[in-house]
């Protein structure tokens, strides 16, 4: 099963994706960070992630990159995959990341994680409402985000938004 | 009881707030007194306390790129957790758009 928990900045997403994958995989449970701790803000929210999950049992594995590439030596109850906006800002701007080919690959590697476990947690990014114009190369981010986030709410049976911490249901629902 | 509208800006949420709770006293715009308290220094979670109680209306703001700005961004932060913090505790959450609002959490008051 594949669950996507969308939502805004500090909405309250991430603990939510973490109560979602406690509840549908009950034994063994990765944490895939995508996040690269480049500067204190990332590693403030890379200790805050980390306080959220203590106790939760938890397997932590840091893959910034090249999703579909990871070796897993067993299958999983649940993985959660935080996050997807991350992933693909390393794949498109990081001198070793997949580039123009970012969205294939981490497609790729999403059905790559699903053959992995039982039940899949994607958390995402709503990055698309602040009416700005970006330069290039931003916007094709942005496009590229919204693209995936529209192809993977195709695939998930569930999809929420947290909106201050409330989870709005967008499409199924847990247990259904 | 406490009540709180979020939303894009200008969507009508202080106008929805004056006609579905007129007895409740009102905070607007609390993501500006999340902003003059950063900038005073304070710690912007201490608001909850004074919200309680009021009708509060806050812009969503995080629903855009990460700001290149680390203030801008500590901002962001700021008002998602804090609006978080209040909602747990709020009788009712209203989410407004176009002028409509959609009941995220509580009862909702029909006029």
């Amino acid at each position: 099963m594949l669950i996507l928990v969308t939502g805004g900045a500090a909405s309250g997403k991430s603990a939510h994706a973490e109560r979602l994958l406690c509840d549908c995989a009950p034994s063994s449970r990765l944490y895939l960070a995508t996040m690269q701790s480049f500067g204190a803000a990332a590693q403030a929210r890379i200790a805050r992630h980390r306080a959220l999950r203590q106790g939760k049992n938890f397997e932590t594995i840091e893959h910034p990159l090249d999703l579909a590439g990871l070796v897993l030596h067993r299958r999983y109850d649940g993985i959660l995959l935080e996050d997807l906006g991350n992933l693909l800002a390393n794949e498109v701007f990081a001198p070793d990341g997949a580039g123009d080919a970012a969205f294939g690959s981490i497609l790729a590697g999403i059905d790559h994680l699903q053959d992995c476990c039982e039940t899949l947690v994607v958390v995402t990014d709503e990055i698309f409402a602040d009416g700005i114009d970006y330069p290039p190369e931003t916007a094709r981010y942005i496009c590229d985000l919204a693209a995936l986030n529209r192809a993977l709410a195709t695939r998930a049976e569930v999809v929420y938004e947290s909106v201050c911490g409330i989870l709005l249901p967008l499409k199924g629902e847990k247990g259904i | 009881m406490t009540v709180l509208f979020i939303g894009g800006a200008h969507q009508g949420k202080a106008a929805l707030a004056r006609a579905l709770y007129p007895a409740l006293p009102r905070v607007e715009n609390l993501h500006l007194l999340v902003r003059a308290e950063l900038v005073a220094g304070r710690d912007p979670l201490a608001l909850r306390e004074g919200l309680r109680g009021h009708a509060v209306t806050c812009d969503e703001v995080g629903c855009g790129v990460v700001p290149i700005d680390r203030a801008d961004e500590a901002y962001r932060e700021a008002v998602g957790r804090l609006c978080c913090a209040l909602a747990a505790e709020a009788d009712a959450v209203i989410r407004v758009t176009a002028g409509i609002p959609q009941y995220i959490k509580g009862e909702k008051i029909c006029t």
